[in-house]
């Protein structure tokens, strides 16, 4: 006991002399003594990661997601994906608007996306989460093309960044509920999208996600596997005296439509849009067990199935 | 730049070799000079926004109809009636023609609050769909939503109880088409125009017909007054549906007709090099060339058919027409020809045709030698307007190994039909004799009903559909064919080009002239 | 003189079934158990035995299964080594039994008495009369030695039929055979050596052909276009009024001659079942016909010929077996539950006609007379090329040949006398 306490103290001794005796190999110790001023810490919003549009960081990305993040979320995700042909018929960029219930959300979207779209996607990230640690700000610039946007409130900068880079030809995915859903229902969808969508001129393809709430969800738990559901809308644009604010409604109301068809069968859920009684996605105005209730089972939790949630670990 | 028209070559000294399809591979072959070589029009541009398209063409149709939203209403009953999966050929990428305008029709039933609908693949006594064949049709949205409820159907064209029969035409022609879509209070039908012979009223009069219908029409006399059958107006095929169709509209059927057309860019960028024209060849394309061929020639023969049939082509649609079934498909026909129209001076004596894997009705499947001679001399031949490519009493030599196989499944007729009927003969007019054995013969209805096969009398149909070449033409060679199965068709084989030159000049004489028709993609000859 | 002659020699039978095998039947004579050798004429053994000396000899299949070694280990005792091969012979009678008691003339059941020099055919079958078994069993007594039940009893050796029996000879040598005076049918003069030397396998067509109980109108198929297959075909258009005869030969010389023998349509037996099920309009289920032929006659005799055979005949329908089977696995669930008869068809004797009996090989000659069936011979080889002669019968088909045989003097000119 008393050798290794000595050999640990040893060993801690010698850190410390190596940082002293590091430089100039290593960056200089600042002298107590001498005032400093505030380190001028790009982050948040004003984080800026054209770096990570770059080549080498593009190549490392589309490595990434071609070799680890594809083959992750087939077997962790299982992705069922309804209409992505018709994202043949767009010309790029666009902007995927999807409801947002998880972490896994972006990777499995990025994860799907048609060649010509996810080697050039950038996604809209909360400032305030993905951005406040250099470290972070590093990380989801280079893994998932992360761009920092500001979820509270409208910020000027953060939407001429994206209103820059969808005119450059990248794509843009956005979670405009500003947040994962707290218990699987939807939450209020912001205006950005919309808005960027008008400012810009490009096609809004509406994206429902469901499923990956079971996989990991915002309260937190392991990472599950389970069954998920992707479907893709037809392409939107907002139509000619269509301001931001109506555009945006007919972004929810399709995606909504969209969260019934999951739920029912696209004709089903064509025939409630068109009668105006889509359910709504973002659940009964009651007490959080019967909105838990009322959400029902995942996709592939159906207990009359006989491929259950197990289906996918069988294999 | 816009894409350029179509272009008749004149072979010289220094031209490159010319591409030839065989089957499952291609050949390249010198042809003599003087000889002309028809190469198809570039692919048109296509629709920018094919759903926006549609949609216009729903609310403004053409002829006397109504928008569409104004003909559905709350409690009606609507049927959709739609083109099988022999169109368009190879099949095209997703979304398919089809799932796009059905999609944007029941969204226009939804908005109107319809609740009776049924959709019907208007196959006629073609082979039912595979789930996966019928997904890539209307798209796993539709399918999902009708299928599980039985109401995505096939039609069945030996379902007595449901059949109506509407009467007779002035000519003694019975109809009788598919009760669902004749009870129905409006038929929509959504047709992929892929060649001129598709559409109008063909499309509901043969499409959800019955064998007792169809008869009167696909039969040796018919297709032998079809010159050609690719042109309506000199088409007895097209005649008789024409009255057909007008019959079903006097019987109170409502038709609304919507067509689509398509641009002729047929094969994915991997496989341009069989667009190009052959002195137009990149470094890419030869290369393009030499790895697809050389793969193919080393691949098992099942192997290179799965590789080939699993092809998506890169179709775009060039325009989308709907209303009144006559004033659409005139249309339709102008849109058709635009595209596919190439003009030229005069008959040939020999013409050449390489013929590829695929043909209507062997998608998924073999191509048979009775299908090798219903594409060359059926389809191919009968791509002319006016005058056709050969002369009477000229040549047709065809490229394609024509193996002795055929899809047990697909095409169950076809085998007997080959083994006894071709072994007696191969006259178009006499084989008539053995169709109602053929076309009631329990069996086979059997497999057309509950399996994917043709129905028993459709080998009959294939051999009609030469009628008109057979009684053109001179001699039918095919090069590099299954000898034993070439004669069994009435034709002669040749392993070489240089051979089966040699064998036409006995026929129509030294120096002949020689056309080759580039094909696919499609062309039709306007021959003056 | 010189003969064949097949000895028991287990190494040589198991080379032989190794080597055909591998290379096909009839390409094992190097190493079998056929030589060529000198071989004694045999002894008359008694009243009523003549000496032929043979002109023609034909290689049957029989023939050909023995030489492969692939012969069922039923005809073990049934067989007695050495013996000359040979069982389809057209011969002249060389001299009679002469009795050195002149007590024991010759009676009726001895047939009547031949004279040297006449041209005769041999009916190899070595029934109860030719072992002096007397009484007769029951089969003999009704002149069906075909059904003899004393096959390996009596004074001579065992042997179903001359050509598998030590005492008797065989058709495939010089020395000569003997046999008993019933077993002799003198050739019409119309008929060429050629024609006589087919009637022996038309005895055996057209026994199968009045075995298989054609109705009028019935749809029958014959499966194998080889000897058996032709000549099955010829009776039954002759003999029988069948409504559809169907007929599936492997090579294209054999389909053709079928219809000039009287098939309807013949074609591949790969094609048969479909022509079965186009002329029955069956369903088919399992590779099984729904309804079928009423009647299959199997001229190959192998498993797949079998089951093909239970796959195209309908419920209630009969299968007969004309091709020599051997070991087979079978699946006879569609027998069982289809109530087929499957029927094995063997030689001849007499048969039902009218109201009286007509010995098999008396109708065989006007079939091969009215059908021509010389014409199914096709090569002619000396002893001395054996080898040649059975590796050609082996490939028959494939050498666009139909029936091999040998003959004894080719110098000779063709024809009864020498």
């Amino acid at each position: 006991m008393g050798t290794e306490m000595s050999g640990a103290s040893r060993l801690l001794g010698r850190v410390q002399r190596g940082r002293a005796d590091g430089f100039p190999w290593s960056a200089p110790h600042w002298p107590g003594a001498v005032e400093r001023a505030a380190p001028d810490r790009k982050l948040g919003v004003d984080y800026d990661t054209q770096w990570s549009r770059r080549y080498p960081a593009r190549l490392v990305r589309a490595m990434l997601l071609d070799n680890v993040s594809r083959p992750l979320a087939h077997l962790v995700a299982a992705p069922a994906v309804v209409g992505a042909e018709m994202l043949e018929l767009v010309e790029t960029p666009v902007i995927f608007v999807a409801n947002h219930a998880s972490h896994v959300d972006t990777g499995l979207l990025l994860s799907i996306l048609p060649r010509r779209f996810r080697h050039r996607a950038v996604v809209a990230a909360a400032a305030d989460h993905f951005f406040d640690r250099r470290w972070k700000a590093h990380l989801w610039a280079l893994g998932l093309g992360a761009i920092p946007i500001e979820r509270h409130k409208v910020n000027r900068r953060s939407a001429d960044t994206a209103a820059a880079l969808l005119d450059e030809g990248w794509n843009l995915i956005i979670f405009p509920e500003g947040g994962r859903s707290p218990d699987g229902w939807f939450q209020e969808f912001r205006g950005g999208a919309a808005y960027l969508a008008r400012r810009t001129g490009r096609p809004v393809v509406p994206v429902h996600i469901d499923g990956t709430r079971q996989i990991l969800a915002k309260d937190g738990g392991p990472l599950r596997r389970h069954r998920t559901r992707i479907s893709f809308g037809t392409p939107l644009t907002a139509a000619e005296g269509e301001d931001a604010r109506r555009f945006g409604v007919r972004i929810e109301t399709t995606i909504a439509t969209m969260a019934d068809e999951g739920r029912s069968d696209w004709w089903t859920a064509r025939r409630r849009a068109a009668a105006g009684t889509t359910p709504s996605p973002r659940g009964p105005d009651a007490a959080a067990w019967r909105r838990a209730w009322a959400l029902g089972p995942g996709p592939g939790d159906d207990p009359e199935a006989d491929e259950g949630r197990w289906a996918v670990s069988r294999h | 730049m816009s894409p350029r028209p179509g272009f008749v070559l004149e072979v010289d000294r220094s031209t490159p070799p010319t591409l030839f399809w065989h089957g499952e591979g291609f050949r390249l072959e010198k042809l003599p000079t003087g000889s002309r070589v028809l190469y198809a029009p570039e692919p048109l541009d296509p629709l920018e926004d094919p759903v926006g398209s549609i949609r216009r063409a729903l609310l403004q149709p053409m002829g006397d109809a109504e928008p569409l939203p104004e003909l559905l209403r709350p409690g009606m009953k609507l049927t959709i009636a739609f083109d099988d999966v022999s169109l368009p050929l190879p099949p095209m990428r997703s979304p398919d023609a089809r799932q796009l305008v059905i999609e944007q029709v029941l969204d226009l039933a939804a908005e109107a609050g319809v609740d009776d609908v049924v959709l019907i693949c208007a196959l006629a006594l073609h082979r039912r769909l595979t789930e996966a064949e019928m997904r890539h049709c209307v798209g796993d949205r539709i399918y999902d939503a009708f299928a599980p409820q039985g109401l995505l159907q096939q039609h069945d064209a030996e379902d007595a109880d449901n059949l109506i029969h509407l009467g007779l035409t002035d000519h003694g022609e019975d109809v009788e088409i598919n009760k669902r879509a004749a009870t129905s209070d409006l038929l929509v039908y959504v047709n992929i125009n892929l060649v001129a012979m598709d559409g109008g009223h063909k499309s509901v009069a043969t499409g959800l017909a019955s064998y007792r219908s169809l008869r009167h029409h696909h039969n040796a006399r018919t297709m032998q007054q079809s010159r050609s059958f690719m042109d309506q107006h000199r088409s007895e095929l097209h005649t008789s549906n024409w009255r057909m169709g007008r019959l079903i509209a006097e019987s109170g059927v409502k038709v609304f007709q919507i067509e689509t057309t398509l641009n002729t860019d047929t094969f994915p960028p991997q496989m341009r090099f069989l667009e190009r024209r052959e002195w137009e060849w990149s470094g890419r394309d030869r290369a393009g060339f030499l790895a697809t061929s050389t793969a193919l020639k080393r691949t098992p023969d099942r192997l290179a058919r799965q590789i080939l049939h699993s092809v998506r082509s890169p179709y775009r649609m060039t325009s989308v027409q709907a209303g009144e079934v006559e004033a659409v498909h005139a249309q339709t026909t102008e849109n058709v020809y635009r595209q596919q129209l190439v003009a030229v001076e005069g008959q040939t004596d020999i013409l050449t045709l390489g013929l590829p894997y695929i043909c209507p009705y062997n998608v998924n499947s073999i191509m048979n030698p009775i299908l090798v001679a219903c594409l060359g001399l059926g389809y191919f031949f009968n791509m002319y307007k006016g005058r056709p490519l050969v002369r009477e009493g000229g040549v047709v030599i065809m490229s394609h190994p024509t193996p002795w196989a055929f899809h047990p499944g697909h095409h169950p007729s076809y085998i007997d039909f080959f083994e006894q009927v071709l072994s007696e003969t191969t006259d178009p007019a006499e084989v008539g004799k053995y169709e109602e054995a053929y076309a009631t013969d329990p069996w086979y209805v059997h497999l057309y009903r509950t399996g994917n096969a043709y129905h028993g009398v459709h080998p009959f149909y294939m051999w009609y559909w030469c009628a008109h070449a057979l009684e053109h033409l001179g001699a039918v060679i095919i090069v590099g064919g299954d000898r034993a199965a070439v004669r069994r068709l009435g034709f002669t084989p040749a392993s070489t080009m240089a051979d089966a030159l040699e064998m036409a000049t006995d026929v129509v004489g030294r120096d002949p002239s020689l056309t080759h028709l580039h094909s696919p993609p499609l062309i039709m000859a306007d021959v003056s | 003189m010189k003969g064949l002659l097949v000895e028991r020699s287990v190494p040589r039978f198991a080379a032989a079934r190794l080597v055909s095998s591998i290379t096909g039947s009839g390409t094992s004579a190097g190493v079998g158990p056929l030589r060529l050798t000198d071989v004694e004429a045999p002894a008359l053994p008694g009243p009523g035995w003549y000496r032929v000396r043979p002109l023609l000899a034909g290689i049957c299949g029989s023939d050909l299964a023995t030489l492969d070694g692939r012969s069922s280990r039923y005809f073990e005792d049934i067989v007695s080594f050495p013996f000359v091969p040979g069982h389809e012979v057209v011969g002249v009678v060389e001299e009679a039994y002469a009795a050195p008691d002149s007590s024991d003339a010759p009676r009726a059941l001895h047939g009547p008495a031949l004279a040297p020099g006449t041209r005769v055919v041999v009916e190899p079958v070595l029934g109860c009369i030719a072992r002096g078994i007397d009484p007769p069993c029951a089969s003999c007594a009704e002149g069906r030695v075909g059904g003899c039940q004393r096959i390996a009893f009596g004074h001579i050796a065992p042997g179903l039929q001359i050509g598998f029996c030590a005492d008797t000879g065989g058709g495939w040598s010089q020395a000569g055979l003997v046999a008993h005076g019933v077993q002799l049918h003198p050739v019409p003069e119309a008929l060429s050596d050629d024609d006589a030397v087919m009637i022996e396998p038309t005895a055996c067509a057209v026994h199968a052909a009045l075995a298989a109980g054609v109705e009028p109108g019935d749809t029958v198929a014959v499966l194998g276009g080889g000897t058996v297959g032709l000549t099955t075909t010829a009776a039954l258009r002759q003999l029988a009024t069948p409504g559809t005869l169907l007929v599936g030969a492997k090579y294209g010389h054999q389909r053709e001659l079928a219809g000039e023998l009287g098939a309807d349509l013949a074609v591949s037996p790969e094609q048969l079942t479909r022509a079965v099920r186009r002329r029955s309009r069956s369903l088919t289920s399992s590779g099984h016909l729904s309804g079928g032929a009423d009647i299959v006659v199997d001229c190959v005799g192998s498993a797949e010929s079998i089951s093909q055979s239970l796959a195209m005949v309908r419920p209630r329908g009969r299968v007969v077996l004309v091709g020599m089977p051997g070991k087979t696995s079978l699946d006879l669930a569609s027998l069982w539950h289809r109530e087929v008869s499957l029927v094995g068809a063997y030689a001849y004797g007499c048969e039902r006609s009218g109201a009286a009996d007509r010995r098999t090989f008396d109708i065989a000659m006007e079939v091969v007379a009215a059908a021509q069936l010389g014409r199914l011979v096709s090569a002619r080889y000396p002893l001395e090329r054996f080898e040649e002669a059975v590796s050609h019968a082996g490939a028959a088909g494939r050498r666009g040949a139909t029936k091999i045989v040998f003959e004894m003097h080719p110098r000779s000119p063709k024809g009864p006398a020498s």
